[in-house]
C-alpha cells in the first residue's frame, strides 16, 4: 500500500480544484454601512462623432464593491466610465447608445435628468481639480451649493464629508485656506470629500492616483477600501498593481470591447482569455 | 493586437531561473545512479561521493529559492508568470528532497553487510525500482521543459510500478529468514525501497506543479486518503 | 602635461560678436520705439501742467473769446458720465456674448460667425460708429432730442463691445475645462457652473478686459462729435447734449487764443491721467488673478 504522506495543508485533501485558502479563513464580508446601488451597463456604445470608442459593453458594478477597469491606452475605459454618469455627451459630437441601469433605472431614459444623474453618480478625476477660488470648506460645500441642496447643518455635512475622505484631521484648522494650497494627495482627497458631500450612490474614479506620489496613492487606496462600505465604486486605472490591490472585480478592455471580467484574483492568477493573459504579463506590445 | 514582449528582461530572468531549477534534476539523476550503484556493488567510496555532492544540490536550492524571492519582490509576476514562479519554488523543493533521499540511500551502504542468501530477487527489484525512479525523474524534467500535460499526468501511472515493487520488496524482505544479520540487511533494503518509492512520489508532485502551470488549477493527482 | 580640451566646447568668438550685435540692434530699436512715447509724455506734462489749477477742474468752459475761458469741469464730468454709461452697456453685453461663445456655442457655425463679426468690429474706425449712431439715432431724433449724452454712450459702447468680448472670451477659455467638468460631475446645471465656478475664476481677467476697453473708449473723439457734441455747461441730463474731454480738446486746439490752446493741453493731460488710472487699476487686478 502506498504510504504517501499526508500533506501539511488540510485543504489539499480532495482531488477537486483547490479554492484559495485565505478566503475561507478570513472574516466574512462586513455588512455595508450604507447599502449601495448596483450599476449595470447594457450593450453600451459610445461615439466621438463617427468613431466608435466603446463597442457594445455589458458590465456590472456590484453594490458595495470596487470594480476596476484596466486596459492599454485608448481602449475606451475612460470613455466607458464617462458614459455611466452622462459626462460623455457633454463633449461636442459625442453620443451614447445603450442603457445604463442604476438599480434598474435607466439613466439614459428620456425622462432622466442628466443633472440629477450626475448628482447620484459622483466622479473623481485624474488630476485633482479643487475650485481655485474657494477655500477648503467652500470646496466641500460647493457640491451641495451647486446642486441647490444646501439644507441645514452645512458645517456638519462638510465635517462628515472630510472625515469620510480621511482628510478632516489634516485640514480642520485651516478650513478657510484656499483649496489649491494643499498637497496633491490632500487635494485629491478634498475632491473625494467634495464628491461624497452630495451623498451619491456610486463613485466613479478615473485614474485617481496617476498624478500622485506613492504614499498619497496608498492612502487613497486605503480610503477606497473604506468607502466601498457605503458606496459602489468603479475605478479606471492603467496601473495593474493598483487594480490588483484595490478591486474586488477587474474588467479588461481592449479596443473598445470588454474582453474579460472576473474576480481580481482570477484575472491575476489564471485569466481565461489569452488577450487578458498577454496584457497582464506584459507580453503585449 | 500588437505583438512583442514588453517585459523581456523579466521573462528572460524567469526562463533562466526555470532552467537552473530543471538542470538541478541532472544532478539528482547522477546522485541516484551513484547511490544505487553503491548499494548494488557495496561501494563505500561512491557512497561518500553522493554525500559530498549533495551540497551542490542544496546550493542550487538556495539559489533558486533566492531567485524566486527576488523575482517576486522586483517584478510583480501575475497570471501564468506567477504560477510558473510558484511552481519553480515547489519543484526545486521536491528536487532537493530527492537529493536528500539519495543521500539517505547512500548512508545505508556502509551499514549493510554482505547480501544474505535469498537476496538476489530483492537486489534485482531494487535495481528495477531505481531505474523506474530515474525514468520518472527524467520524465518530470522533460514534462516541465515542454509543458506537456500528458507526460505530467502519465507520471501517476508510472509511479504505480514503483509502488508495486516497493510492496514486493517488503514482502520478500519479510521472508528472508531467521538469521539476525540477514534480517538487519532485509530491513535496510526495505528502507531503500521506501526511499525509492518516496522519490517516485516527489516526481508525481512535480507533475502536479506542471499541470498547475499549464491549466491554472491545482489538482492532486492521487490522494493518501484513498486506497 | 598638455592642457586637456574641455568637455564642453567654448563659445566661438563669432557667436559672441553676433550675440553682441543683435543685442545692440534690439536695444537701439527699443530706444527708437520709446522716444516718441517719452516725447509725448514730456510735451503733455510741459504744456498741460501749467493749465492745471483748482479753477481748471471746477469751472465750466465759458465759451468767451475774451476774458476767462473757464475750466474743463463739464468736459470731465461729461466724459465720466458718458463713459460710465457706455461701460454699463458694453460690459454686461460683451461678457454675455463671451459666455455664449465659450460655454454654449463653442463649435457651432453660428458662434464662429459671431466671432468673426466681433473680430471685424474691433477694426472698424470709431468715426464709423459715430456716423452710424448719428444716422440712426441723432438725425431721427430718437428719444426726443438730437444730440444726447446717451447716444454718445451707445456709440462708445459699440466701440468697446468687441474689445470686452474678445478679452473676456480669452480669459474664459483660459479657465481649465477640468473645473467645468468637476462642477458638472457634481450634478450642477450648466448655468450654475458658469455663474459659480467659471465666472468667479475668470473675474479678475474679465474685469481687466472691461477696464482696458473703457480706457480705449474714453479717448475717442469722433463718435462723440456726432452724437453728444460739444456744450459748455455741465449737465447730468444724458438726454441732452453733453461735453466730453476729447470734444473739448478738439474745440480748443484750433483756437487762436493761447489760453484756450493751453486749456486743450491741460485737458489732454487730464484725459491721459484718467486713462492711466484705468490701466493701472487693470494691472493691479490682473496681478491678483489666480489663473496665471
Amino acid at each position: 500500500m502506498s504510504s504517501k504522506p499526508i500533506d501539511s495543508m488540510p485543504l489539499l485533501r480532495t482531488s477537486t480544484v483547490i479554492p484559495p485558502a485565505h478566503k475561507e479563513m478570513s472574516d466574512p464580508k462586513p455588512k455595508p454601512r450604507r447599502a449601495g446601488r448596483q450599476v449595470e451597463l447594457d450593450d453600451v456604445h459610445a461615439f466621438y462623432g463617427a468613431t466608435e470608442a466603446v463597442r457594445g459593453v455589458n458590465l456590472d458594478f456590484p453594490a458595495n464593491e470596487v470594480t476596476a477597469i484596466i486596459g492599454p491606452s485608448g481602449c475606451g475605459k475612460s470613455t466607458l466610465v464617462r458614459c455611466v454618469n452622462r459626462m460623455h455627451e457633454e463633449i461636442a459630437g459625442a453620443r451614447v447608445e445603450g442603457r445604463v441601469l442604476l438599480d434598474g433605472f435607466d439613466v439614459y431614459a428620456a425622462e432622466a435628468d442628466p443633472v440629477a444623474v450626475r448628482a447620484a453618480i459622483g466622479m473623481v478625476f485624474q488630476k485633482p481639480n479643487p475650485f481655485p477660488t474657494m477655500s477648503v470648506y467652500e470646496n466641500v460645500a460647493a457640491g451641495l451649493k451647486l446642486t441647490g441642496r444646501r439644507g441645514r447643518d452645512l458645517n456638519g455635512r462638510v465635517e462628515k464629508a472630510l472625515k469620510g475622505a480621511s482628510l478632516w484631521d489634516e485640514v480642520k484648522d485651516r478650513l478657510s485656506k484656499p483649496g489649491a494650497a494643499l498637497s496633491g494627495g490632500q487635494q485629491q482627497r478634498l475632491c473625494i470629500a467634495r464628491a461624497i458631500a452630495v451623498e451619491p450612490e456610486v463613485i466613479l474614479m478615473d485614474e485617481p492616483c496617476s498624478a500622485l506620489d506613492p504614499q498619497a496613492t496608498l492612502r487613497i487606496e486605503e480610503l477606497i477600501d473604506e468607502l466601498k462600505d457605503s458606496y459602489t465604486i468603479a475605478i479606471v486605472t492603467h496601473n495593474m498593481q493598483q487594480a490588483a490591490r484595490v478591486a474586488d472585480r477587474t474588467a479588461f478592455m481592449l479596443s473598445g470591447e470588454l474582453v474579460e471580467v472576473a474576480p481580481t484574483e482570477k484575472i491575476f492568477t489564471n485569466p481565461s482569455d489569452k488577450r487578458t493573459e498577454d496584457y497582464v504579463t506584459g507580453r503585449f506590445g | 493586437m500588437a505583438v512583442g514582449d514588453t517585459r523581456k528582461t523579466f521573462h528572460t530572468e524567469l526562463s533562466q531561473l526555470e532552467e537552473e531549477a530543471l538542470t538541478t534534476i541532472d544532478l539528482t539523476v547522477t546522485a541516484l545512479d551513484q547511490a544505487v550503484e553503491a548499494v548494488l556493488n557495496r561501494d563505500e567510496e561512491l557512497a561518500v561521493m553522493v554525500l559530498n555532492n549533495d551540497d551542490r544540490i542544496d546550493g542550487r536550492y538556495l539559489d533558486v529559492h533566492q531567485g524566486v524571492l527576488s523575482l517576486l519582490a522586483r517584478q510583480s509576476p501575475v497570471a501564468s508568470d506567477l504560477r510558473l514562479v510558484a511552481a519553480i519554488l515547489h519543484t526545486i523543493m521536491h528536487i532537493e528532497r530527492i537529493g536528500d533521499l539519495c543521500v539517505n540511500i547512500a548512508k545505508l551502504v556502509p551499514l549493510m553487510g554482505e547480501a544474505p542468501e535469498g537476496s538476489t530477487s530483492i537486489l534485482a527489484k531494487i535495481e528495477a525500482a531505481a531505474l523506474q525512479a530515474r525514468d520518472q525523474v527524467k520524465q518530470a524534467q522533460t514534462a516541465f521543459r515542454e509543458r506537456s500535460l500528458e507526460l505530467a499526468v502519465d507520471l501517476v501511472h508510472q509511479d504505480d510500478a514503483i509502488d508495486k515493487l516497493n510492496r514486493e520488496i517488503f514482502n520478500d524482505a519479510l521472508e528472508i529468514g531467521a538469521d539476525a544479520e540477514a534480517r538487519e540487511w532485509a530491513a535496510m533494503s526495505m528502507l531503500i525501497a521506501r526511499y525509492l518509492e518516496r522519490i517516485g512520489d516527489h516526481t508525481v508532485d512535480i507533475g502536479e506543479q506542471i499541470a498547475f502551470v499549464i491549466s491554472g488549477e491545482f489538482r492532486e493527482f492521487t490522494d493518501a486518503s484513498r486506497p | 602635461m598638455s592642457a586637456a580640451s574641455p568637455p564642453i566646447a567654448r563659445i566661438s568668438s563669432r557667436r559672441r560678436r553676433t550675440d553682441q550685435a543683435a543685442r545692440a540692434l534690439l536695444g537701439a530699436g527699443t530706444v527708437v520705439a520709446v522716444i516718441p512715447l517719452v516725447l509725448v509724455l514730456y510735451y503733455l506734462l510741459k504744456k498741460g501742467l501749467p493749465a492745471w489749477s483748482i479753477d481748471f477742474f471746477t469751472t465750466d468752459p465759458t465759451g468767451k473769446f475774451f476774458g476767462d475761458p473757464g475750466g474743463i469741469k463739464s468736459a470731465l464730468l461729461g466724459t465720466i458720465e458718458i463713459v460710465g454709461l457706455a461701460t454699463l452697456i458694453a460690459g454686461p453685453i460683451g461678457i454675455g456674448v463671451a459666455i455664449y461663445l465659450t460655454e454654449y456655442g463653442r463649435d457651432s457655425r453660428f458662434a464662429s460667425a459671431v466671432r468673426y463679426f466681433i473680430d471685424v468690429m474691433t477694426g472698424v474706425p470709431s468715426i464709423v460708429f459715430g456716423l452710424f449712431i448719428y444716422i440712426t439715432l441723432v438725425v431721427t431724433k430718437v428719444g426726443g432730442s438730437g444730440f444726447a449724452g446717451w447716444k454718445g454712450a451707445i456709440a462708445l459702447a459699440l466701440l468697446a463691445l468687441p474689445i470686452v468680448t474678445r478679452s473676456a472670451e480669452v480669459v474664459l477659455e483660459l479657465v481649465p475645462d477640468s473645473l467645468r467638468e468637476a462642477a458638472l460631475a457634481l450634478g450642477a446645471p450648466r448655468w450654475r457652473v458658469i455663474m459659480r465656478v467659471v465666472l468667479p475664476a475668470a473675474a479678475p481677467g474679465i474685469l481687466t478686459g472691461v477696464l482696458l476697453a473703457v480706457a480705449r473708449a474714453a479717448g475717442e473723439t469722433a463718435p462723440l462729435l456726432f452724437t453728444a457734441t460739444i456744450v459748455k455747461a455741465s449737465t447730468f441730463d444724458l438726454q441732452a447734449p453733453m461735453n466730453s474731454l476729447p470734444a473739448q480738446i478738439f474745440a480748443d486746439v484750433g483756437q487762436a487764443q493761447d489760453r484756450l490752446v493751453e486749456r486743450a493741453w491741460g485737458a489732454a493731460l487730464a484725459l491721459v491721467m484718467l486713462i492711466l488710472i484705468f490701466t493701472v487699476l487693470s494691472r493691479l487686478l490682473a496681478g491678483r488673478s489666480r489663473l496665471r
